[in-house]
Order: structure tokens, then sequence, then C-alpha cells
């Protein structure tokens, strides 16, 4: 039986869901890996994949190419800036994001950055696309930073996300996580999302548990992996027991058979 | 307290933040009970069968009533009102304009990608963008002159969503604030909430202003300190603190309007 749980958001609550995660998490074992690889190796790939919880949310239905806007650079660029501000107390949200942004943009300068990459996408725009996407990046960090700052744990921004290639099966898994938060020796991973959980919204919550439990070294899973819908005032949760890795591995392989199976349509 | 400004206020950013000394402890047991209200309002409307389409509620809805409200019928205010509220992000952001209307649309481009209403824009001749970009500098003028300073102190932030499903999903409470600075964490209330109209404010206003508390209120469970509205078409400001009263009279006015749009579906 899945441990999803759905609650109003408040920081007694998230506190909450933190002091009462499970005190021992699932391990995923070397067997684990290899009948996920298994699995998926007998899914075809036409090119190489990429998965993630949106994709399993979506059931595997195609969407446009990505395009980088205002929208999508924000979790990047305020993420980026709510660290700098962790590391700074004296930055503003504003004064972080403008450090990101003018990191990029001498990123893009010096060469470093590749076409279609989020440096060369901030170079590419005008002063006025440039603050709509500050504006943006405030507004992530600053909901971000009012439920890290809420906690009684202690709380880190996450470097990166959760990466996993799956051995000779042309597949790269992404789980993202936005915050990190320790608390009795265990991890408790938080998301923040925008909108509202939709009916598929435990399912990608448990995605991202499973890709960041096959991505950590020794397979061990968070104890709890909390998303936040700060819009919609919600909070959903999911434990990292092996039922919901289990059931996580399972809706990651459907997705890959459900998306070769789209593509297959299209192309007849 | 309720501040009604005939004249353009020197600073909207003055009136929103207040006295610091003056502000009330946070109110977070307000909440339940406005839900409890609203529950049990929509049951007695709609009764307990799920419905398969969700009636959304908006403030455009309450500012305008049900059956007026029609955004296809006049797409250049609509444009005019898109368009400002990008011009409040980007002073937000602490960025300066020279070419108001084609600065704007090409921000408001890149944010929305390729709509009708940007489709809109490619057909206007000449005249009628020359028109545009007169009446959206007035209005910017107003809102840069108005606003004041907006120190990152107070976190500011744009274009704020909120989405409150109520009666088992069949009502849906969608809401934008254009701009909201304080946080919901202290001790004390600081949320300041703001509206910027390019239309003139009338008594649809207040209900908005309502509407937007409530739903702030519901989404955070943190009554906020003040809601605001500004109109850049005649330099006026309404800012009143909330209180439990105004909360209430807010659900009724969704409750109202929830019935009209019943009607009207």
């Amino acid at each position: 039986m899945t441990t999803l749980t759905h609650r109003r958001l408040s920081s007694h609550i998230l506190n909450r869901l933190i002091d009462e995660a499970p005190s021992e998490p699932a391990m995923l074992t070397d067997d684990h890996r290899r009948s996920l690889s298994a699995r998926f190796r007998a899914v075809p790939a036409n090119d190489h994949r990429r998965i993630d919880a949106w994709m399993v949310e979506r059931a595997g239905r195609p969407w446009g190419a990505f395009r980088w806007s205002p929208a999508t650079a924000r979790r990047v660029v305020g993420n980026a800036a709510l660290r700098r501000t962790t590391l700074d107390a004296s930055l503003t949200r504003f004064d972080a994001v403008d450090s990101e942004v003018t990191d990029q943009l001498l990123r893009y300068a010096s060469g470093y950055a590749r076409a279609g990459s989020l440096a060369w996408y901030l170079a590419t725009c005008s002063p006025a696309v440039l603050g709509l996407v500050s504006a943006e990046a405030a507004n992530w960090a600053t909901q971000l930073a009012e439920a890290a700052e809420s906690l009684d744990h202690p709380w880190s921004i996450a470097t990166s996300d959760a990466y996993y290639d799956i051995a000779r099966a042309r597949t790269t898994l992404r789980g993202r996580r936005d915050l990190v938060v320790t608390s009795s020796q265990h991890r408790i991973l938080m998301r923040v999302r925008a909108g509202a959980p939709g009916k598929s919204a435990g399912p990608g919550l448990r995605a991202d548990l499973t890709i960041d439990a096959l991505a950590d070294v020794n397979g061990a899973s968070a104890a709890r992996i909390i998303g936040l819908w700060p819009e919609a005032g919600v909070v959903l949760s999911v434990d990292g027991t092996m039922t919901d890795l289990r059931s996580g591995a399972r809706d990651l392989v459907r997705t890959a058979v459900a998306n070769q199976r789209q593509h297959l349509a299209r192309a007849a | 307290m309720t501040s009604v400004l005939d004249a353009s206020p020197l600073n909207v950013m003055d009136v929103l933040r207040g006295e610091r000394e003056h502000r009330p402890l946070a109110n977070t047991s307000a909440a339940a009970g406005l839900r409890a209200a609203l529950e049990d309002g929509i049951y007695e409307l709609l009764g307990p069968e799920l419905r398969s389409e969700p009636i959304n509620v908006r403030a455009s809805a309450l500012r305008h009533g049900a059956l007026v409200f029609d955004p296809d019928g006049a797409p250049l205010a609509q444009l005019r009102g898109i368009l400002i509220n990008q011009a409040l992000r980007l002073l937000s952001a602490g960025v300066e304009i020279d070419d108001v209307c084609t600065e704007l649309v090409v921000a408001w481009r890149a944010e929305v990608g390729r709509t009708p209403l940007t489709e809109l824009v490619d057909r206007l001749d000449a005249d009628e963008l020359a028109r545009l970009s007169t009446d959206l500098t007035s209005h910017w003028i107003t809102l840069k002159r108005s606003l004041g300073p907006l120190s990152s102190r107070w976190l500011p932030r744009t274009s704020l969503r909120a989405y409150q499903r109520l009666a088992g999903g069949n009502v849906v409470l969608r809401d934008v604030v254009d701009l909201m600075v304080g946080t919901t964490t202290g001790d004390v209330a600081s949320v300041a909430l703001l509206d910027i109209t390019t239309s003139p404010l009338g008594e649809g206003a207040e209900r908005v202003m309502r509407y937007h508390a409530l739903v702030q209120t519901l989404r955070t469970s943190t009554v906020p300190l003040r809601t605001s509205m500004f109109s850049t078409a005649t330099g006026e400001l309404w800012s009143t603190d909330v209180d439990d009263e105004l909360l209430q009279r807010s659900v009724i006015d969704v409750l109202r309007s929830l019935e009209q749009l019943r009607a009207a579906a």
C-alpha cells in the first residue's frame, strides 16, 4: 500500500512531516538495479530517452520541444540564488538573483556555455526579458525560502538534481529535488511545484524518490519526499519504503513503454 | 484603517507597508473557519453531487459580475492590463525601460510564447500600435511615479497565482495577485497585497480586494495585513486592513458570484 499523504501547507505540518518520517528507509541493492536495467532494456528505444517525474505524470505522452522562458529559467536561477543567500546573509534575494544571472552571462562571454544552455538563453535576452527572469526567480527563491525558514531542522539547497543512467538501456532518469532536510541521520527531500497537484502528482513524487535512491551510491532512499504546491497551499508526501520504491520503478518502466508505443503510433 | 486617496499618492509602497509598530499579531486561526463557511455555503448551493467540470471563480467575475464580463470583447484593454502588469514586474526587478511599448511586448512574448493575443498585436496597424503605445506610456508613467521605491528587503513577489479547490473539487477559486510584499513566517502580520488595474476603481474593486485577501488566507493559513488596489487610469489607491469582517464579507461575495456563475452555466 502506498504511503501517499495529502495535507494543507503550514509550517506546523511541514515540521510534523519531517519529525514523523520513517526511521528506517529502504535500501536498493545491486539486484534491484539489475532487475530495473533488464526491464528497461526490454523496451526498445529509438533514441536516447530521458524520463522524469513530469513524464510519469503525463503517462509518457510527449510534449513540445523544451523552450527557455522566464518560467522555465526560474527554478535553476532561483535555487542558485537562494544557495547564495545561505552563504552570504547580507545578500537580498534580488541581489542574489542578479549575481547568479551575471555569473551565467560571464560563463557565456568566456565561451563556457553551449548552445541551448541557460547561459546561452540569458545572453540572448533583452534587458526587459532578463528583468522578467529575475522577477520569476525571486518569486521562486522567496517561496522556497519561506518553506525552508519555517523548518526546525537543518536544510540545504540541493546541489543538483539526481541523474541515473541505466546500463545498456539508452535511458537516463532525472529526479528533481529542491531542498534536502537532515533529521536524525536521515535525508528528507522537498520539491516545490507550480500550480495545483493533479491526480498523478503522487506517482510523480514516487518517481523522484526512486530516482534519488538509484542515484545514491549506496542505494539509500530518502526517508520521505515532500512535494510543496505553494500556489495551492497543499503538501503531498511519500515515504521511502520498499513498496513505494517498487511502485516508483514500475511507473518509470510503464512510462518508457507508453512513450515507445506513442512513438510507434506516430511513426505508423 | 482604510485609506482612500483621491489624489495620486506620493508613494503607494508607503501606504502598503504602513507603520511597522502598528502591525497586529499574525492571525493563523481564521482560515479553517472561512474554509468551513465556504464549504457549507457551496454545499447549500450545489448539493453533494460531484460535478464533471468544476466551477471556476476568478477575481474578474467578482469585479464585473458573471453575466457581464467578457474579456474577448475588449482585447486591447485586456492587452493594456497585461502589459502594465509586466511593467510592474520589471519595476520590482529594478529594470529601467526606455521604449515602453516595445520592451513590454518583448518581455510578455518571452513569457507566453504564441497566443491569440500576441497574434492580435502582430495584426495591429501603425495607427493602432501608436494608440496602444501612447496609452501604455501614460499608464506606465502614473505607475512609476506613484509606486515609490520597492526595497528587495520587503520580499516583493509579482504575479502570484493561487488555486483553492473546495467542495471536493466542485469549485476552484483562482486568483493572481499582482504584487505581494512581506512574509507569512513572522509573528506579526506583514503581508500586503496590491492589485494594479488600468480601469478606474469602482464597487467591484472592493470585492476584488476582499477576494485577494480571502484566497491568500486560505492558501497560506495566515491572514494578510493589508489589501490594496491601484488604478493607473486615475492614480487612485484604495487600501484596507484585513480583518475578520472583511474576510466574512468576501465569503458572501464568493457565494453570490458562484450562484451567478451557476445560473449562467
